[in-house]
């Protein structure tokens, strides 16, 4: 657009200049942390690219055969590289992967220059070994021997081994840890100054011999995309498969939630549940001790599961559980699926030893890892690239990755434990992402839920009860059959359907919950659709017949005299009515108000009662449930910076396009003030310049605090305000005069520049 | 969504729906490697477990077999875990093999040098190995091949016994099928065992277990060693063979407490196997005595645990399990499937109700409520005396008498624990009572009598537990038993289920004393009867009424003149 025909540019800065508008907005799409606040102008925008933070985000993001273009311009013996020698230092890396790698890298302006490459400084720095070499034997302060190929032709063959194994993608070693000063290979190449010695512990293979090593292939073999065996299975036995699992993780959550909400598991004072609440868990729902972490580990990514209880020192299940036990399947696994995905824990850390030896408790803090969201949807994304019904084997999607982001390589090691949870969930099915997998990846949690609808069996509505007082109910059930039932019987076993046992305890339960035994005749008669075995009504009519032969009440208070005559007396006064008092037994009254309010009512009707210690007060269950607040997942740690969208490009471009015209625009002596101080110089200026109809050169602050420098034709100057047309933005603003920090009068020509 | 009969669950359980219009061909194709767990009116259990997995390896299933069956005939989608932990459990059975060496006998080898490794190293399996041949192989003493599967089995890494059986002295031995003949399930069964070459074969009583013994013995042409529990049931034994098969009473050996014959066809009690004189056991020269081509153990799930050790040794023979529960209450089913062999044949009661083969039996449980001086007794008891105190409560008996008086016409058995309890029955009902010191004489003398009519009600002890053939017996009562067993339950059962002539009901009714652990013992029982099938009503004894009456029997029976 406004290439300059002069010579080439000598700063990554004046090479900024002369890229186009889409190239900067490419630039700032592919490293958006420069792109915020927006920076004033080229010269801000550069120094922000040189930030080492920023480097290290952008070369992290690097695929192997992108870096390795990298390391051949950092290995160039000047500085500067012309494009065209790319291809003879890498003969085996077909042309398009040049031109991709080159393209990304100057893209991002780890590369700058148009007709010699150049390597910013930040960029040499932030790369220890390019190409897995080590610094020069200069910079190592080695003497090497003259004739290098001869003294290595010379090595014994296990000092031979040694700079072999240095000669790759690592320059540097541990030495061996010998006690004695018995002369190792590695001990005698430092001798002899082969290997230089970077501190107690490590060596370093000088740059020139690792080159001579590697012979006719500099900058090692070629970095070339693995291309993975891909599996391929019917799309539709893969979502069959994901739905079992899905299923079986929804039911599972679900009885885990039951399990916790009649006993919480205690708060670890480091965080996390015990290994007694653990094995309590796992013993009750049948399922290996790892599994039962497991699954507490996904009750809390979904949200469902959190720290309350009076002193917020038990695991409880949250709110969100009441939602999600009445929402219908797809949508419960959906919420699963993509807490997992957002989940910040690594729960296939559960178990494994730290340094000290302690084992990692479920829901510890200690599994924390801020990067796994972004580590699971890169691995989801991986196989998302695959058509529907194949994939890749974990190991070679391991590699795969591997080779993506070389620079986070240690990061992968979750990546397994990853795979193996979203098998478990049902997000992926043998190895290939399932339907539900891919709508969540997409879509989210509507996504995720899409998916899965229809291949989620519907909710069954009835059960077949059985002679053997077993009830049987052949697949998922609607929620509010499926409380009844946990009420009036006991679950045997579960999965695609659930096998409920009628027992002596679980009717007297019913019972106690205010069933009558006409209500459970009632009940099994409706919910089953085969007829009620005889055998079990006479279960519940023989519970129902002994029940309440002792009777419990709950009272607040009592009344008590050896005077039964004044006790009528009481009773029958008109004026006690409001005490609520009822008689128990001779000389007992009883109340259900509270000791103080009867107190109160007796002696206001004249009577001289006393209150006694108040031993054998019965206490009523507290009303409601106990629940933790919970949180909403998802909502919070965002992973990674949100993308920029195109809008936000574009003005950002446009910003740094105008500051920098507007520090290149000629102009009259600048008046300068401290921000919020407004002086008079100032509004003399922009009153002139209001008054002649010239564009004035602002330095503003907004209200971000992200300093700018703009060309403005102003417009009106009123009341602290300047309102002015800023050609480059093309935009009308309004500019608050006390965060203009200088103004200058623009001379002459134009301010375009 | 598949709309199959079947719901694979989390824990390995495998629920059929029996109305399904695809359940039988479902059934067959699980029934190789699920074990049938309850089976009550709709809906069926099966349970999948490492051992009928590996069992379904030996008959030659693979896990794509297994998988398939599952995924095919599975309503909701089956949880992948389960599939993968099937394959992977599948996949231990045959790494290690059993075979005959031309050199050094009986060899343990592997084509899993690691799980050699494993094994040889292991300590419950070390000692019974031998030397080491090369890394592949290891010798082991035949005599331990029995002990040395079992062993293997509990370490997880069974064993494929490639190494055979021996064919045993050959004897002629042929069905005599006139007038008769093999029921088709009978024959599946001896198909089943003949195919795997030992194991057990599980049928209900009254559906001819004894045929099917017969049958594999036709099969196997060979001398034939059959135990059975006691003197009675042997000669039930010989009566049936010589009977339906052309073995004449000189080829039939009884070897018992009273006569010690060896012929090519023995028939032993477990009893004076198991006896000891001065810490010996007397008789296993029997073993040596012939070579026997085939061992069946009639009601194996009584077995005595010496005689577990006794079938260790008998590795090489075929060996025949016959019983009608494979539930042991001393939990060591997993011992009677290694050493025996593992499950050939088991059918649904029902379905064999149903063909008619075995009479379709209506279950009663009669709660008598005690008196106030027997409340008061039991609640001041200890507990180790509760239950027979609530067992033998006399306020059963008035309840006793009258559901015998419901039926007049029918062979009527009472059955109890408790001698005291017993002998007071009997005087009050005025019937013969047979217990343990009643002599075999006496007993068959009984037997007869019943058999003929001549008597209508005999009061049995735990004798009845045992097999002894009482076609005509209708009606069963039970007053006390053995703490809810419910192997006792299901023999109890078995005493009413042979067909009746024609096509009567069978009635078993258990008359329990209310709010008491009488009660709650039947409650095991009970849950045991429904889920073999059978309908089980409970009626409090005010409400039991005579024929005729309101709430009776709707048939009353035709006396017999």
């Amino acid at each position: 657009m406004e290439r300059m025909p002069t010579d080439p540019p000598a700063t990554l800065a004046a090479w900024l200049r002369t890229r186009s508008d889409e190239q900067l907005a490419a630039l700032l799409a592919a490293r958006p942390d420069v792109a915020r606040p927006a920076p004033s102008d080229v010269v801000a925008l550069a120094s922000r690219l040189a930030v080492p933070v920023s480097v290290d985000r952008a070369l992290d993001e690097l695929d192997a055969a992108t870096l390795q273009v990298l390391d051949v311009v950092l290995l160039a013996p000047t500085d500067g590289l012309p494009p065209e020698d790319l291809p003879a230092a890498l003969p085996e890396v077909p042309d398009d992967v040049l031109q991709r790698a080159l393209g990304t890298l100057t893209t991002r302006a780890l590369l700058w220059g148009d007709d010699v490459l150049h390597a910013p400084d930040p960029v040499r720095r932030a790369v220890r070994h390019p190409a897995g070499l080590g610094r020069r034997a200069l910079d190592l302060r080695v003497q090497l021997p003259a004739d290098l190929p001869a003294v290595l032709a010379e090595l014994a063959p296990e000092e031979r081994e040694v700079l072999d194994r240095l000669a790759g993608d690592r320059p540097v070693g541990h030495l061996p840890d010998t006690t004695g000063t018995a002369s190792t290979p590695a001990r005698r190449l430092l001798q002899r100054g082969l290997l230089a010695r970077i501190d107690a512990l490590n060596v370093e293979l000088p740059r020139e011999i690792g080159l001579l090593l590697r012979g006719d292939r500099p900058y090692g073999p070629p970095r070339l995309r693995p291309e993975p065996a891909v599996t391929s299975r019917d799309p539709e036995v893969v979502d069959r498969q994901a739905a079992g699992a899905a299923l079986e993780a929804v039911g599972r959550v679900g009885e885990l939630l039951t399990l916790l909400e009649e006993e919480p598991a205690g708060l670890l004072r480091s965080g996390g549940v015990g290994v007694r609440d653990q094995k309590r868990l796992a013993r009750a729902l049948h399922v290996p001790e790892p599994e039962a972490a497991w699954l507490l580990e996904l009750a809390s990514a979904a949200g469902l599961l959190d720290v309350g209880g009076p002193h917020r020192d038990e695991w409880l299940p949250t709110r969100g559980y009441d939602v999600w036990r009445e929402q219908d399947l797809a949508d419960r696994w959906a919420l699963l699926a993509s807490g997992w995905l957002g989940s910040v824990r690594l729960p296939s850390l559960v178990g494994q030893r730290d340094v000290a030896g302690k084992a990692a408790n479920p829901l510890s803090p200690d599994l924390v890892r801020h990067t796994a969201p972004a580590i699971r949807r890169s691995v989801l994304a991986t196989l998302a690239e695959h058509p529907a019904g194949s994939g890749v084997a974990p190991d070679e999607l391991v590699a795969l990755l591997r080779w993506r982001t070389p620079r986070r390589a240690d990061r992968l090691a979750p990546v397994p434990g990853m795979l193996d949870e979203a098998a478990r969930l049902g997000v992926v099915g043998g190895g290939v992402l399932s339907s539900g997998g891919r709508g969540l990846l997409a879509r989210g949690e509507d996504g995720a839920a899409d998916g899965m609808r229809g291949l989620l069996p519907e909710p069954v509505d009835h059960v077949l009860a059985q002679p053997d007082l077993s009830l049987i109910a052949p697949g998922p059930l609607v929620s509010g059959l499926a409380d009844t039932l946990a009420v009036v019987a006991d679950v045997e076993s579960s999965g695609g359907a659930t096998v409920f046992r009628v027992s002596e305890a679980s009717v007297r339960r019913a019972l106690d919950a205010g069933w009558s035994a006409d209500d459970l005749h009632q009940f099994f008669a409706r919910a089953s659709r085969t007829p009620v075995p005889q055998a079990l009504d006479y279960l519940v009519d023989d519970v129902a017949r002994q029940h309440g032969r002792l009777r419990v009440g709950a009272i607040e208070s009592y009344v008590r005299s050896d005077d039964h005559g004044l006790l009528a007396q009481v009773l029958s006064d008109r004026r006690t009515a409001a005490a609520e008092l009822r008689r128990l037994a001779p000389g007992v009254l009883v109340s259900g108000l509270g000791a103080d309010e009867v107190l109160t009512v007796l002696r206001e009707a004249g009577y001289a009662p006393a209150g006694e210690n108040p031993g054998g007060a019965v206490l009523t269950r507290p009303p409601a449930r106990p629940r933790a607040a919970g949180r909403r997942p998802g909502s919070e740690s965002q992973p990674a910076a949100r993308p920029l969208s195109g809008d936000e490009l574009a003005a950002t471009v446009r910003e740094i396009r105008a500051g920098d015209a507007a520090v290149a625009a000629r102009r009259g002596e600048a008046v300068r003030q401290v921000p919020g101080v407004t002086t008079a110089s100032t509004l003399e200026l922009l009153s002139r310049a209001v008054r002649e109809g010239v564009p004035v050169w602002l330095g503003y602050v907004d209200a971000q605090g992200s300093g700018s420098q703009r060309v403005v034709q102003p417009v009106s100057l009123v009341g602290g305000f300047l309102q002015g047309y800023d050609e480059r933005r093309g935009e009308n603003r309004t500019f608050a005069v006390h965060r203009i920090t200088s103004v200058a009068l623009v001379e002459e020509e134009d301010a375009a520049g | 969504m598949s709309d199959g009969p079947l719901i694979v669950q989390s824990d390995k359980t495998l629920l059929l729906e029996v109305d399904h219009p695809l359940a039988r061909e479902c059934r067959a194709a699980i029934a190789p490697f699920a074990e049938l767990e309850r089976s009550p009116e709709h809906v069926h259990t099966y349970r999948v477990t490492p051992l009928a997995l590996w069992n379904a390896r030996a008959a030659g299933h693979d896990a794509e077999q297994v998988v398939d069956a599952l995924v095919r005939y599975s309503r909701y989608p089956v949880p992948h875990a389960l599939l993968v932990d099937v394959a992977d459990t599948m996949d231990r059975f045959g790494r290690l093999t059993l075979q005959n060496h031309p050199v050094h006998g009986l060899v343990l080898s592997s084509s899993d040098r690691a799980v050699l490794e494993e094994v040889v190293r292991s300590k419950k399996v070390a000692p019974m190995l031998g030397a080491r041949i090369d890394e592949d192989s290891v010798v082991v003493h035949p005599s331990e091949r029995g002990r040395l599967k079992q062993a293997l089995l509990k370490v997880g890494w069974p064993a494929e016994d490639l190494a055979g059986y021996v064919d045993g002295q050959a004897h002629p031995i042929f069905l005599e099928q006139d007038g008769w003949h093999l029921r088709d399930y009978q024959q599946e069964a001896v198909d089943g065992f003949w195919a795997g070459g030992s194991g057990v074969v599980v049928l209900p009583c009254g559906a001819g277990k004894t045929l099917v013994g017969a049958a594999a013995m036709a099969e196997a042409k060979a001398t034939t060693l059959i135990l059975v529990t006691n003197t009675v049931s042997g000669r039930q034994w010989k009566r049936e063979l010589l009977a339906r098969t052309t073995l004449t009473e000189d080829e039939i050996g009884e070897y018992s407490g009273e006569r010690k014959e060896i012929r090519p066809v023995t028939i032993a009690t477990y009893q004076v196997i198991t006896t000891r004189r001065k810490g010996e056991y007397r008789h296993l020269d029997l073993f040596d005595a012939q070579d026997w081509g085939l061992i069946v153990y009639d009601e194996v799930h009584l077995l005595p645990a010496p005689i577990f050790r006794l079938t260790a040794d008998l590795q090489s023979r075929r060996r025949l399990g016959l019983t009608a529960t494979l539930v042991r209450e001393d939990g060591r089913e997993d011992d009677v499937f290694s050493l025996i062999g593992p499950k050939r044949y088991d059918a649904p009661w029902k379905d064999i109700e149903q063909q008619g083969y075995i009479a379709p039996a209506e279950c009663v449980e009669v709660r008598v409520s005690l008196d106030d001086e027997e409340r008061m007794t039991y609640a001041v008891a200890e507990p180790e005396e509760r239950y027979r105190i609530a067992a033998t409560a006399k306020s059963k008996l008035p309840v006793i008498r009258r559901v015998l008086e419901r039926h007049p016409e029918e062979q009527k058995l009472v059955i109890g624990a408790y001698l005291d309890q017993l002998e007071e029955l009997g005087t009050a009902l005025d019937a013969p009572v047979i217990q343990g010191s009643t002599t075999n004489k006496e007993r068959e003398r009984l037997f007869d009598a019943f058999r003929s009519g001549e008597i209508k009600t005999l009061v049995v002890s735990k004798v009845a537990n045992f097999s002894i053939d009482l076609p005509e017996a209708a009606v069963a009562v039970q007053v006390s038993g053995t703490f809810g067993s419910r192997q006792e339950e299901a023999q109890r059962l078995g005493r009413v289920l042979r067909p009746k002539a024609d096509g009567r009901q069978a009635h078993f009714y258990t008359v329990v004393s209310r709010d008491t652990l009488d009660s709650e013992y039947a409650a095991h029982r009970q849950r045991f009867l429904a889920e073999q099938g059978y309908a089980y009503t409970i009626v409090d004894a005010a409400d039991l009424a005579g024929p005729g009456e309101v709430n009776g029997p709707d048939w009353v029976d035709e006396p017999a003149d």
